[in-house]
């Protein structure tokens, strides 16, 4: 295995790595926003579990 | 840092101010309800950096809806340093009611008089010094949609913020204004923040103010006994809110000069709406509207007119043996003509493939073929990320058109007539015509129309909008309906994509509406709340904010393929090339694949579907693919287009690079087709399912937090699943065998009788 390849495991694994952790810590913030801002009227409130 | 708040009704330009004031880009519509929740940007432009607040739009600061309680909570408790109530002047007279009440608070305020450009154009003409002087309030004319007339409405709100302001009553009454008078210097002395707001509120009983001052009640009941009122009596409620528009009637009808003494005269607006409301017509034009949108996003025929003067298609001889275009003037031509003239949506999405996104990853592609690396890492690259990836992007064109022409509507007031149009045909159902906003909304994203349903007061009606919200179709989900569609057009060269996208759209409407018939009659059985909605006049949409909007959009759409698809891609691939025991696999060996032994598990649930066991060894993409959809839609088609080159290995079938045609997601469906035998109908109930099952991670989420328990919420996610298998099931069968519509008919009537007959029992 060449360092073309170690450097695509690596890259790939950091990849769906950091998404996986980014989804949990939004998570456990209580954040539900989508991030699509263009049909939203909450924006940042989107963030706050109210009701 | 100081704080300003924007007060003021629906739809009087709040949330427009607020971007022109701050530089976002928060979502904007011309109809009342838009903005639900309060929001924060920062001014940047005065002496010092200034926070600005949206509140959603209210007509008072009475506790009569969620926005309202918000928007009062705010103003009362974060103590603003400023208050910028937005007056509609097209509407001067009605949005002064609001106004009449912040002045009760003691709060520096300015009236940032909008839409003054309307009112000029019209020839009215509104006298501000006047009314700044009677109202004592600085008056500033702006015009938020242009940017006319922001600097200095900040400048004097940041002059009138330094001064201390004392909440004065509008009301003229001599007794009432003694009982007032009594009952603030009561509160006064108890340190009561705003006595005078809060004298007034417990004088009409505001519930509100009951719960927070309970000891005062008994004594504010006490002084209540001395007053009465000829006309009124004991409802002060009614009775001050007279005196407010008595206050602005006598004061207000001075500074409005209207150029035609007749101003209950037909407006434009008025005429177009006798047309566009019409009661019979109303919803066939809402339909033919709808359709007209998709034709202009999807057709390869625009008008027809290829089918009716039978244009012919470009020359052979204007394409290789292999089928590509000889030179870059047909490849260009190819975009816009083929047997037929293409719609604007397939034009912009021909050039994005074939030039924009076609060319570079192409030719990275080519690259990596040429790197030297081992044949399992080009693999990876390029069949797993770079087609996974291609095949979402190259629906972002038509996601962005359709956006552009829903948009259009949506700013020019249509919508907001939609909503009454459908009022009536909702009610029948148990829906007010107010949930059809959120629904809307739903075209978008799941995720703020389910937010959005708070304005709905009737909990059980927010719910049941709130479990039918993902049936209509979410940008997220068009890749899926396009591709199919694509897919079904190349593969067995039936119908037309436009029409089955539509019908689609229509297929997940009439889903929704015989659910909550379903819903409203059983289990979330109750009263259909009544809806009064203030329809807006009819303007333009404005181009920068339409930009804004697309570009919002597109950066989401970006984003979301390079985070969430990306990673899945990868996933995907390693999934689909490893078996149990971590052995990599080659391309012709997927079947072996700890993917395709998953799938092949569930595979014999979706039979009834017409996408389970019956279609033997490949079968199982399907499902697979139905799964990854739950984190993000998009992925059904990065699944089929990840996994595209291993099952044309393996059937022997090749539709060249993928990357480098135009539609490869339409190809990569292809290639499932011909590599697993798919039937049409089957292909019409996998998006069916898709439409109506569970959403993706982020709505399922939004619904948990807004749903009114955990047992709702659970109940939720149980009504997504039957209803997808339902609806997916009736659509296989009545598609592969007709006489089964028979069938499904009687179920749909045994169903209804059963419904009826749970309503007898519940009743007695």
């Amino acid at each position: 295995m060449g360092p073309g390849e170690i450097l695509l495991i690596v890259a790939c694994s950091a990849i769906v790595i950091s998404v996986v952790i980014s989804y949990f810590i939004r998570k456990k913030q209580g954040k539900t926003c989508c991030g699509d801002c263009s049909s939203c009227g909450g924006t940042c409130s989107c963030n706050k579990k109210s009701k | 840092m100081m704080k300003f708040a924007l007060a003021g009704n629906p739809n009087s330009g709040k949330t427009t101010l607020f971007n022109g004031l701050t530089g976002a880009t928060a979502h904007v519509g011309n109809w009342p309800g838009v903005t639900v929740d309060k929001r924060e940007g920062l001014y940047k432009k005065c002496a010092e950096p200034i926070s600005i607040v949206d509140l959603p739009g209210i007509y008072s600061l009475s506790p009569y809806t969620p926005e309202e309680v918000i928007a009062r909570n705010f103003v009362l408790e974060e103590n603003p340093d400023c208050v910028i109530n937005i007056v509609d002047a097209t509407n001067l007279e009605r949005n002064l009611y609001l106004t009449t009440q912040l002045m009760e608070i003691d709060v520096p305020m300015v009236i940032a008089l909008n839409m003054i450009d309307v009112v000029d154009k019209s020839g009215d003409r509104i006298n501000e010094k006047e009314l700044e002087q009677r109202l004592g309030l600085p008056v500033i004319r702006v015009s938020a949609l242009k940017g006319e007339g922001l600097q200095e409405l900040m400048e004097r709100a940041y002059q009138a913020s330094k001064q201390k302001r004392n909440g004065v009553t509008v009301l003229e009454d001599s007794a009432l204004k003694h009982l007032i008078s009594d009952i603030t210097i009561a509160l006064d002395g108890q340190n009561v923040q705003n006595p005078l707001f809060h004298a007034i509120k417990l004088i009409e009983q505001d519930e509100l103010e009951v719960e927070m001052h309970k000891e005062t009640v008994k004594m504010v009941e006490a002084f209540k006994k001395t007053f009465t009122d000829e006309l009124f009596g004991n409802d002060f409620e009614a009775l001050i809110a007279d005196g407010r528009y008595k206050y602005i009637t006598n004061n207000f009808s001075v500074v409005m000069q209207h150029k035609n003494p007749d101003r209950f005269r037909l407006t434009k607006s008025d005429r177009i709406d006798k047309a566009l409301t019409h009661r019979i017509w109303g919803i066939p034009i809402f339909l033919g509207i709808l359709f007209f949108i998709f034709h202009l996003t999807f057709s390869e025929d625009l008008f027809f007119l290829g089918s009716i003067f039978g244009l012919p298609e470009l020359p052979e001889a204007w394409y290789t043996p292999e089928g590509d275009p000889i030179n870059f003037w047909v490849l260009l031509l190819s975009c816009f003509y083929n047997g037929g003239v293409f719609s604007p949506g397939c034009i912009i999405n021909n050039l994005w493939n074939e030039i924009i996104v076609g060319i570079p990853f192409g030719a990275l592609q080519g690259l990596v073929e040429e790197s030297g690396m081992q044949s399992w890492a080009i693999g990876l690259i390029n069949n797993g990320i770079i087609d996974g990836l291609c095949g979402v992007l190259s629906f972002l064109p038509w996601i962005l058109t359709l956006f552009c022409l829903f948009s259009i509507l949506e700013d020019s007031g249509y919508m907001a007539r939609v909503a009454f149009i459908l009022d009536r045909l909702f009610r029948k159902f148990g829906l007010s015509g107010r949930a059809f906003m959120p629904m809307i909304m739903g075209f978008g994203c799941s995720v703020p129309a389910m937010i959005n349903t708070r304005t709905l007061a009737d909990d059980k009606e927010r719910t049941a909008t709130v479990r039918v919200i993902p049936f209509f179709s979410c940008g997220a989900k068009l890749p899926i309906l396009t591709a199919i569609a694509g897919g079904i057009v190349a593969a067995y060269g039936v119908g037309n994509a436009d029409i089955i996208t539509y019908s689609m759209y229509v297929l997940g409407i009439v889903t929704a509406v015989i659910s909550v018939l379903a819903m409203r009659s059983t289990t979330l059985k109750g009263e259909t709340p009544p809806f009064i909605m203030e329809l807006p006049a009819y303007h333009p949409p404005r181009f920068k904010s339409l930009i804004l909007l697309l570009w919002d959009k597109a950066k989401h759409f970006i984003k979301k393929a390079f985070t969430i698809i990306l990673a899945s891609t990868i996933i995907i691939w390693v999934l689909t090339h490893f078996d149990f025991s971590w052995k990599l696999l080659e391309d012709d060996q997927i079947n072996q694949s700890i993917l395709a032994q998953l799938g092949m598990l569930f595979q014999p649930l979706f039979t009834p579907m017409g996408f389970g066991s019956q279609l033997g060894q490949f079968g199982w993409v399907f499902v697979v693919a139905a799964v990854t959809g739950l984190i993000a839609k998009e992925n059904v088609i990065a699944t089929f287009s990840t996994l595209a080159a291993c099952l044309m290995a393996v059937s022997g079938l090749d539709f060249g690079n993928l990357a480098i045609n135009a539609e490869d997601g339409i190809d990569a469906v292809r290639a499932m087709i011909q590599a697993t035998g798919i039937t049409v109908p089957a292909l019409l109930s996998f998006i069916a399912f898709n439409m109506t099952t569970i959403p993706c991670f982020a709505a399922v989420a939004t619904a948990k937090s807004e749903l009114i328990n955990k047992k709702t919420y659970n109940l939720t996610l149980l009504f997504w699943v039957v209803t997808s298998y339902i609806v997916g099931a009736v659509v296989y069968t009545v598609g592969s065998w007709w006489w089964t519509a028979f069938i499904w008919a009687l179920v749909a009537a045994l169903a209804v009788v059963v419904i009826k007959l749970y309503n007898l029992r519940r009743n007695s």
